[in-house]
């Protein structure tokens, strides 16, 4: 099981930069989230007026008594060696991205060719914010992309800043392993 | 790097001079100031292309470094060194209003206090200069 002794194990949330990987983290997480934000010089990139360079901690309890360590990686791909070293041991991960963002299938692309070799198989969710913003692509856009890859992935439209709406995130994570690996996650 | 993405009022030759001191101490390979989100400010290296790689993870070393100095209570990071089996890297905390670091790769031949002292007087010349 990763790694990880059974009832605890650990899930890793990514994405790119402002996609709210941290907002998510910190929505959820039991304990005060470590964070490892610091100013962003890279406005033409990003508006964000902050970005990861570490990882983000947190921790949650699932109604079944299993213990979920939260990891959140870096955005930006110029600290793409942080994703195999947070990624290492994941029983899972949960891609966030921005719908109005420009380029965010191929963003989706990106963060999903990196992580899924990290994690069991089809131990990946793809939750997808802002669908209902203007000039927005829409979730099943996402998903499409997906299964034209033959990539088998839930793909679920969420707003971060909402708890119940990264719990479900998790919670479809925690499902996909059940599955696999018996109740060891519940 | 696009040079618009910099801090603009920082003195990018002059605080590669200053970095071309620490060249001197016997040992010392590449020279790297960074600020806290990765980029490379200014650096002197012997290896072409390091110095942007060593911005990037010195940053995260920096703050994973500021997380655990105040999980455990203690004051904002100042310096971390990292021993190798065959170097050492120092990456230092630089005083001053950009947020930035300093990090310096030696091989075995250098000398752990010659090198922080080193490091340190670099680093005080280098927030006088940034505070100018």
């Amino acid at each position: 099981m990763n790694d990880v002794a059974e009832g605890e194990f650990k899930i890793v949330f990514t994405g790119p930069m402002g996609a709210g990987k941290t907002t998510a983290i910190a929505a959820i997480s039991e304990i005060d989230p470590v964070r490892t934000e610091v100013a962003n010089n890279d406005r033409m990139s990003h508006e964000k007026a902050s970005t990861t360079v570490g990882f983000d901690y947190g921790r949650i309890t699932l109604p079944g008594g299993g213990v979920v360590r939260l990891y959140g990686t870096p955005g930006q791909p110029r600290f793409r060696f942080m994703w195999s070293i947070v990624g290492r041991g994941a029983a899972g991960a949960i891609v966030l991205l921005d719908a109005t963002q420009p380029g965010a299938l191929v963003q989706m692309d990106l963060f999903v060719d990196a992580f899924r070799p990290l994690v069991p198989e089809g131990a990946l969710v793809v939750g997808v914010g802002r669908t209902t913003e203007d000039g927005a692509l829409n979730s099943d856009t996402f998903a499409s992309r997906l299964e034209a890859r033959g990539i088998l992935a839930p793909v679920l439209s969420v707003d971060v800043r909402r708890k119940a709406d990264v719990m479900l995130l998790v919670q479809t994570l925690a499902c996909i392993l059940e599955t696999q690996n018996g109740n060891a996650y519940a | 790097m696009n040079a618009a993405m910099r801090p603009s009022r920082v003195p990018r030759e002059l605080a590669r001079k200053l970095l071309e001191t620490l060249g001197d101490v016997v040992g010392v390979k590449t020279v790297v100031l960074f600020t806290a989100d990765g980029f490379e400010v200014a650096s002197h290296s012997a290896e072409v292309g390091a110095p942007a790689r060593i911005a990037a993870i010195g940053s995260s070393l920096s703050a994973l470094g500021s997380a655990i100095s105040a999980e455990a209570g203690l004051a904002d990071f100042d310096c971390t060194t990292i021993q190798s089996v065959n170097g050492t890297i120092v990456i230092t905390r630089v005083e001053g209003p950009h947020a930035m670091s300093l990090a310096v790769v030696a091989d075995e031949a250098v000398t752990l206090g010659q090198l922080l002292w080193a490091v340190r007087r670099c680093c005080t010349a280098l927030a006088k200069l940034m505070n100018e």
